[in-house]
């Protein structure tokens, strides 16, 4: 017993002395001071894939929030629906991958329509309520993927491009991330344009900036907000799809992404497309450096006190243009 | 692969049929009385795939020895029922259901996962003296004497894969592993570091990464980055070592591959290839191996085992899908030895001798010197490599205790270093 | 009025005493960590009296179920000592939060303290001082002094029962009496009129700490009480999922009354334990209740009995009016007490 507590207390001296993060990261960065440009190179291309789908999940995000001002905690969910989506259509049933994928957006998209119609409308300018109703949504959508595929090993979703593309001696990437990297990328671009140069996009944001003026001036509100809910839905549905075939498909697979969509988005400034988008690129990098050199659970706990700095100093994001309430 | 929509429905109808309180044993009217035994694993969420697969290799179990007659005991008849309670991996709900299926239930034998889970019952288990088995021995303490590691000696047969991979393949001098950080993993690392000390093959990197991983690009390319002839994936999650896979081979790996489990394969193969899987290297054979009807073998009927099993449960086979029957083999064993169902009296029985039955072979009673107790049955354990053809077979039987007479040394070492012996746990 | 109050109670705990010995052994268990439950949802509610809603409550129960742990572990620190300093440690790591935090309101304070309650719980999955990933084994049980049989190990649970109901009882007792106080008061007039209670020189940041502190403290006890109970402690216990469990009690049981929160609290865990078979089903079930609950009882469950009464004095008052012929003099309001909480539609 006696020997025991010896023991304990010596451990319990030692682990005092621990430092902390920073001085772990220089620790690591001496470790791998034969670090390679390949290595660098090689993160920095993982890097571009995690911006990508960090940037697809955030602006759903931020235009759900935007418009109605509610937080979606099912936005996680909706990303695994539509990973399940693509496994049940393509892997199951044998449809050709693109078809799978332009299902499961369609699927995802009619979940978040569903959603704006019968929860979220009800809740608008309330915060706490939409997202107790988004919790609800993220319960039942867990259990119908439990019920469709079970739970254990995850879903096999076979990539469809099955070779890597080797861009330097030393850094490969794999060619399904690269289509999925070029998708990502045409997707926010498209949006981008829809946004910016269609007369629905600017009543879109016009709503997000100022929803009581843009109703007087005549806009629809429960329009655009069911078009926003469903392009949310829909490119989380979509990142889900692209990403299937490289990750872990189960039903609790949103959880981990969910918190890092609110890391993103809260840094950038909630409701700012642009800030969403540039802040995607940022943490990614940053992310998977960070894992890269030191470690997953450090990236995250700093990502969290990252965003917790910019709640304190910046509440409006460091990039948002949009006024905190 | 190719799982039709037909498929869900079937296996969805048989789940519902097969939870329907075990309607087909009474439907056959047979009179003989039911002995129970629990089963306290997780059966939902993460770990669920070290829990659930085992539920449906234990019923199965139950349903081949009540057709051949159920156990004989003290003159008696017995069915056996498998009765499971799902601790999703929590202490409190392992407690709870620890005692719900002791003192309700009225089982004869616990089986569990153990790792997070054991320690949550540990105290009560020893109160009610309970007969309880886990799967990873460093839940043993001198504390547990009834806690038994009849089946896995986790981490510890590891040893046998590194000690072929460098006898097979002397040219590979340098490995980098990464390691998930939690119970299963860390223990682990240490004896692979130990394993690989032997072999003498360098450890150029170690990269203990969380469980909540979800991407393994940026760990791979670390792993990669120190070029070396060996990977080693320590005890990962079943998902993790095929995430990891895919993502070695996208980054232009060529080198050998050792893990503790690879289940699943045919799934990594299909995502990757069959020339890159080849020679992967792991613990684990498939069921229907013909090494495994050598006659030193215990387990009953392997290959039949596993077609009936995959007939049942398409796509659910990991490694607990025999190892929680198996140490229903070894319960029977015990039981039929001390005539009696009595957990305590099943106990001695096993442990009245210095060696028992293990599915691999005769194996003795072991463990003192790492956990403090002999309570964990070692003797051989296979070592598992992919061929060409996409299939895992059976290399060789390791000696676990040949190793230890030799190497017990450089083990403890890398224990202590670890904080993994029992004093340092407690 | 009083003294119907005194009766039900006294009622309610005798069933309360009498109630382990009717239970099979690890429903004892469930009774035990209900109660435990209790404490949390309703130490929550304090917090939601001023208005805000935190994501870090488990956190911090968390954070009393380390350090009670280890300081009995490491040092040997009595139950006695360490139960009461988990909750100190609790409530100094939330006044220490308090800073940051109340820099923030409403939706962005709900974010922010879910962000600083992930960072320190990953930090005890991060640091080997805190036990890791597998967290903290082997947590001794209290031992009590009891005259005529010496010390006792209080680890089977019907002592341990009566332990918890004890120091749960009393933490009720502190949190009742405080918010019935000028205090409690006050708290709950920040929440109605921020800008108000401002302007006749309420401190509000102060109130907000305070109830933050206080409830932080409860959250600690509760934790440790967890610990010594189970043995075992890690992490994952503590993690978002449960936090949100914490949350659908005290919004379906409702925030209006002290009780509401314990009704959620009890009546889903024993709803949780019906569903027990149904092992995957048993979220969906949550799910479905949540939004049900959110569409016709926004104010929770404790709002029923005001929502009859209303829809009494309705049919009462149209019965009337059908018979005088003029419109009812009363609109009919969403409930029949006064919305304290703005979790519904506003």
């Amino acid at each position: 017993m006696l020997e025991g507590n010896v023991v304990a207390v010596q451990c319990t001296s030692s682990a005092l002395y621990r430092p902390f993060a920073l001085y772990l990261l220089f620790v690591h960065l001496l470790r791998h001071k034969e670090t390679s440009v390949d290595l660098i190179l090689q993160t920095a291309v993982n890097s571009m894939v995690a911006s990508s789908f960090f940037a697809l999940m955030a602006v759903g995000l931020v235009l759900i929030f935007g418009v109605m001002g509610i937080v979606n905690f099912a936005h996680g969910e909706l990303y695994m629906v539509g990973a399940y989506s693509v496994w049940f259509l393509y892997s199951a049933n044998g449809w050709p991958f693109w078809l799978a994928v332009i299902g499961a957006f369609v699927i995802v998209t009619l979940i978040g329509l569903l959603m704006e119609r019968t929860l979220f409308r009800p809740m608008r300018g309330n915060p706490l309520g939409g997202l107790i109703n988004s919790i609800g949504v993220l319960f039942i959508l867990q259990v119908l993927a439990v019920q469709l595929g079970g739970v254990g090993l995850m879903k096999t979703v076979i990539p469809p491009f099955p070779g890597s593309t080797t861009i330097l001696n030393g850094v490969s990437i794999s060619d399904q991330r690269i289509a999925a990297l070029i998708v990502a990328i045409g997707l926010l671009v498209a949006m981008w344009l829809f946004l910016t140069r269609t007369r629905l996009g600017w009543a879109l944001r016009a709503v997000s900036q100022d929803s009581e003026a843009a109703a007087l001036q005549g806009i629809n509100i429960n329009r655009i907000s069911m078009l926003a809910m469903g392009l949310g839905a829909g490119t989380a549905g979509l990142a889900g799809a692209l990403i299937s075939p490289m990750t872990r498909v189960e039903p609790y697979m949103g959880h981990g992404v969910i918190i890092t969509a609110f890391i993103v988005t809260i840094v950038g400034g909630i409701g700012s497309l642009s800030g969403a988008v540039l802040v995607a690129v940022l943490y990614g990098f940053f992310y998977t450096f960070v894992t890269t050199y030191v470690s997953g659970t450090v990236a995250m706990m700093l990502g969290l006190l990252i965003m917790l700095f910019v709640l304190i100093v910046k509440p409006n994001g460091l990039i948002g243009v949009r006024a905190s309430e | 692969m190719g799982i039709t929509r037909r498929d869900i429905l079937k296996a969805a109808a048989t789940g519902a049929v097969l939870s329907g309180v075990g309607l087909p044993k009474w439907a056959l009217g047979a009179k003989r009385k039911t002995l129970k035994i629990g089963l306290c694993a997780p059966l939902t969420g993460e770990v669920s795939a070290w829990g659930l697969p085992g539920l449906y290799g234990c019923e199965l179990w139950a349903d081949n020895v009540n057709a051949a007659g159920g156990v004989k005991l003290g003159g008696k008849h017995y069915d056996i029922e498998i009765v499971s309670y799902d601790n999703e991996y929590l202490p409190d709900k392992a407690l709870q259901g620890y005692k719900k299926l002791v003192a309700e239930e009225g089982v004869k034998m616990v089986m569990m996962l153990g790792g997070d889970t054991w320690p949550g019952v540990q105290r009560w288990a020893n109160h009610a003296k309970m007969l309880t088995t886990t799967l990873l021995p460093s839940d043993l303490s001198p504390d547990t004497p009834y806690l038994l590691a009849p089946c896995e000696v986790h981490p510890i047969y590891n040893v046998t894969g590194v000690d072929w991979l460098s006898r097979k393949f002397p040219q590979a001098k340098t490995v980098a592993m990464c390691a998930q950080n939690d119970s299963l993993g860390i223990p682990s690392v240490a004896t692979y570091e130990a394993a690989f000390e032997v072999a003498k093959i360098k450890m150029v990197d170690l990269n203990i990464f969380d469980p909540t991983t979800t991407d393994f690009a940026p760990i791979v390319t670390s792993l990669l980055a120190k070029k070396p002839d060996v990977l080693c994936l320590d005890t990962a999650y079943a998902d993790f070592v095929n995430l990891i896979s895919v993502q070695a081979k996208n980054q232009g790996y060529k080198g050998k591959i050792i893990s503790c489990t690879c289940d699943n394969y045919p799934a990594i193969i299909s995502k990757t290839s069959k020339q890159f899987m080849d020679g992967f290297i792991f613990q684990f054979p498939d069921f229907d191996d013909p090494k495994l009807n050598q006659k030193f073998i215990n387990f009953h009927n392997p290959n039949k085992f596993y077609k009936d099993y995959i007939e049942r449960r398409p796509g659910t086979w990991t490694a607990v899908s025999w190892e929680y029957p198996s140490i229903l083999d070894l319960w029977k064993y015990g039981a039929e030895i001390a005539d009696s169902p009595e957990p305590m009296s099943v106990l001695k029985a096993l442990k009245s001798k210095p060696t028992a039955p293990h599915a691999f072979g005769t194996a003795e009673w072991w463990g003192k010197d790492l956990w403090g107790v002999d309570n964990a049955l070692v003797g051989n354990w296979p070592v598992v490599a992919i061929n060409a053809e996409g299939k895992a077979r059976i290399q060789e039987f390791g000696s676990i205790p040949k190793w230890w007479d030799k190497h017990s040394k450089v083990l403890i070492k890398h224990m202590r270093a670890r904080k993994q012996m029992w004093d340092q746990r407690a | 009025m009083p003294f119907r109050k005194i009766i039900s109670i006294g009622v309610i705990y005798a069933a309360l005493l009498a109630l382990p010995f009717a239970l099979k052994l690890h429903q004892q268990d469930f009774m035990i960590i209900l109660v435990i439950n209790v404490l949390i949802v309703v130490s929550y509610r304090l917090m939601t009296l001023t208005g805000e809603f935190s994501l870090i409550h488990v956190v911090l129960m968390g954070a009393g179920a380390y350090t009670s742990s280890l300081l009995a572990k490491t040092i040997g620190l009595s139950f006695w000592l360490s139960m009461p300093l988990g909750g100190v440690v609790a409530a100094l790591l939330a006044l220490l939060l308090s800073f940051p935090l109340f820099r923030m309101k409403g939706f962005y304070f709900l974010i922010g303290s879910f962000a600083v309650g992930e960072a320190i719980r990953l930090s005890w999955s991060y640091f080997d001082f805190f036990g890791g990933p597998k967290g903290v084994k082997l947590i001794p049980s209290p031992h009590l002094y009891i005259p005529g049989l010496g010390m006792q190990d209080i680890w089977q649970p019907i002592p341990y029962y009566y332990l918890v109901l004890t120091i749960v009882s009393l933490g009720l007792l502190v949190l009742y009496r405080l918010e019935h106080s000028r205090i409690g008061l006050t708290m709950n007039a920040i929440h109605w009129r921020d800008a108000l209670a401002e302007s006749v020189g309420v401190d509000t940041w102060r109130y907000r700490t305070m109830a933050f502190v206080i409830a932080s403290f409860f959250a600690g006890i509760g934790g440790a009480l967890l610990a010594h109970y189970i043995g075992t402690i890690n992490p994952v216990m503590f993690d978002v999922t449960t936090m949100v469990y914490v949350l659908i009690w005290v919004i379906v049981g409702g925030t209006n009354t002290f009780y509401g929160p314990i009704i959620g609290v009890v009546l889903l865990s024993i709803l949780n334990e019906m569903f027990r078979e149904a092992e995957q089903l048993r979220p969906l079930v949550y799910g479905i209740l949540l939004l049900a609950v959110m569409r016709f009882l926004p104010n929770g469950l404790d709002s029923l009995p005001g929502k009859i009464r209303d829809y009494r004095r309705r049919k009462l008052d149209s019965d009337s009016v059908d018979a005088a012929g003029n419109a009812p003099s009363q609109a009919a309001s969403g409930s029949g007490q006064p919305s304290t909480n703005t979790i519904g539609p506003n």
